[in-house]
């Protein structure tokens, strides 16, 4: 773990250039270029509001934020995994010629949604004053959930970015797990729709304590309780210890395989 | 990693030593690359497979300051010798110790991203080579300077063409001035113009008593600039010493029918 932090505050500057270079080239010949960060959130917005609002109807003020709230964070979880999972094979020639720590890919990797995430929040804002939603005071609370957020994330990331390397089929195996995973985390709905008796089942699922205290914060104006806090942040690092574990055990092999 | 950053040896004039350096490669008849592949594999019985030592039991020592050649045939061993002793390869048994800088990079222009610039590539490149922002801003320029690209810095480097793909690839892996250069095959390509202009580079390099491996099938540059040659064959050094005596090794390996008509 100490090797972690060591070796991505070596590298911040690489890391940094590496996940800029992705955004760069993710956005590049498009017309609007880097507008996309906070045109693509926006948009999805309108959407969204349209269909829940008139066709579907929740009985749920302001669906919109609700669902959002919740939406962008795991957007960013499923954007970090779909992207970092190839990123030691993508950047296989370059492994194969340069010796450089191989965590700094999928870091980047992450590191390059984090820009995304963050900018994807400007358009909720927007939306939370369009819609005359009231403006919590705990907004201030969410670095604390985007912390545990982003260690969960990096934790699955180092784990499927090395299995990727052996077997070439994690890549598509990820995108299905993904979409199942987001039907049984608490997204599109709330955990309050669960019949009681069935709710343990969905609080054997890690993300839904990070999750939670993204919608707490911007939707219901509230803290999660601190056992959920907690409970975010042990998640996180379970993953991130067994993840960057496994990554790190195999990291000097990547090469014969990339 | 580990091994590069040992304490200082006694001998502190070597600058790489390799003590019985093996690097096996485990080849396996069509690798199972999905797990489809896998399971059918596992059903008609086993992976076949053979280990293939591509260096094998090698001790070289490099003195600072000398300019070593590495010659031998196509699948001899030095690219991996090369790539184990930037770091490339962990070897699978033997000792690497390797002091002060070296660019960790084996291929020139490794790690160039075609979407991006020619000043954005050189920023990349030197974080790659493990070098800081600072630094490699101060040395931008002459980068430029020597890769005579000045027009084409902000562009795309896909709109480059080889030769100036090549000319920023040395420029910027010699301006980051480290202590080990490798370079393999890389002056086979430039026009005569600037191949004299990297000649003189190298011996600047030499001259500052910097250590540099070459790998290079044109003989004639082995013996004008190089102080030893080693000969690789099938992984193992069969041939170490002066340049004109390994060369002629070399020949009598690759051809014997013409060293026995002699």
């Amino acid at each position: 773990m100490k090797e972690l932090i060591a070796e991505t505050y070596r590298y911040r500057q690489l890391i940094w250039a590496l996940a800029l270079k992705e955004l760069k080239v993710r956005y590049k010949r498009s017309v609007l270029g880097f507008m996309w960060a906070l045109l693509n959130p926006a948009l999805m917005m309108l959407v969204l509001s349209v269909v829940f609002s008139t066709i579907m109807r929740f009985a749920i003020p302001h669906y919109a934020i609700f669902l959002l709230s919740v939406l962008l964070p795991w957007t960013f979880f499923s954007q970090s995994l779909s992207y970092a999972v190839e990123s030691i094979v993508g950047n296989g020639e370059l492994i194969k010629k340069v010796s450089v720590p191989k965590l700094v890919f999928p870091v980047a990797a992450v590191v390059s949604n984090i820009i995304n995430l963050l900018l994807s929040f400007i358009p909720l804002a927007l939306l939370v004053l369009g819609m005359r939603h009231p403006f919590y005071k705990t907004w201030l609370f969410l670095p604390v959930p985007m912390l545990a957020l982003i260690i969960f994330t990096l934790g699955m990331t180092f784990f499927f970015a090395a299995a990727n390397v052996y077997y070439r089929d994690v890549a598509h195996i990820v995108q299905v797990v993904l979409s199942a995973w987001f039907y049984l985390t608490p997204i599109i709905y709330a955990l309050d729709f669960i019949p009681p008796n069935r709710q343990w089942i969905f609080k054997l699922n890690p993300i839904i304590y990070v999750i939670n205290g993204f919608r707490l914060s911007v939707y219901y104006g509230m803290l999660p309780r601190w056992q959920s806090i907690a409970a975010s942040f042990v998640c996180a690092f379970i993953a991130l210890v067994i993840g960057f574990g496994i990554f790190r055990k195999y990291q000097d092999e990547f090469v014969f395989y990339v | 990693m580990s091994s590069m950053s040992e304490p200082r040896s006694a001998s502190s004039s070597v600058i790489i030593s390799l003590e019985n350096v093996t690097q096996r490669f485990r080849v396996i008849h069509e690798r199972p690359d999905t797990l489809r592949e896998l399971f059918s594999k596992f059903l008609r019985k086993g992976i076949s497979y053979h280990d293939l030592d591509a260096v094998s039991d090698v001790s070289l020592e490099v003195p600072k300051g000398q300019m070593l050649a590495l010659i031998g045939r196509n699948g001899s061993g030095k690219s991996t010798l090369l790539k184990i002793i930037a770091g490339v390869f962990r070897p699978t048994s033997g000792r690497v110790h390797v002091e002060g800088s070296i660019a960790p990079l084996i291929e020139l222009g490794a790690g160039f991203h075609y979407e991006l610039t020619g000043r954005e590539n050189i920023l990349l490149n030197g974080l790659l080579m493990g070098y800081s922002k600072e630094e490699m801003r101060k040395r931008e320029q002459s980068i430029i300077d020597f890769a005579e690209i000045a027009d084409f810095i902000d562009a795309p480097i896909k709109q480059y063409s080889s030769g100036m793909h090549t000319r920023l690839a040395f420029a910027v892996a010699t301006e980051v001035d480290p202590e080990i250069l490798i370079l393999d095959e890389i002056l086979a390509v430039g026009d005569t113009a600037f191949q004299e202009k990297c000649f003189a580079r190298i011996q600047d390099f030499r001259r500052a008593g910097k250590t540099i491996l070459f790998v290079s099938h044109a003989m004639a540059l082995v013996t004008r600039f190089c102080d030893r040659a080693i000969l690789l064959d099938k992984g193992s050094v069969i041939a170490d010493g002066d340049p004109a005596e390994v060369l002629s090794c070399y020949k009598s390996l690759t051809m014997p029918e013409l060293a026995a008509a002699h």
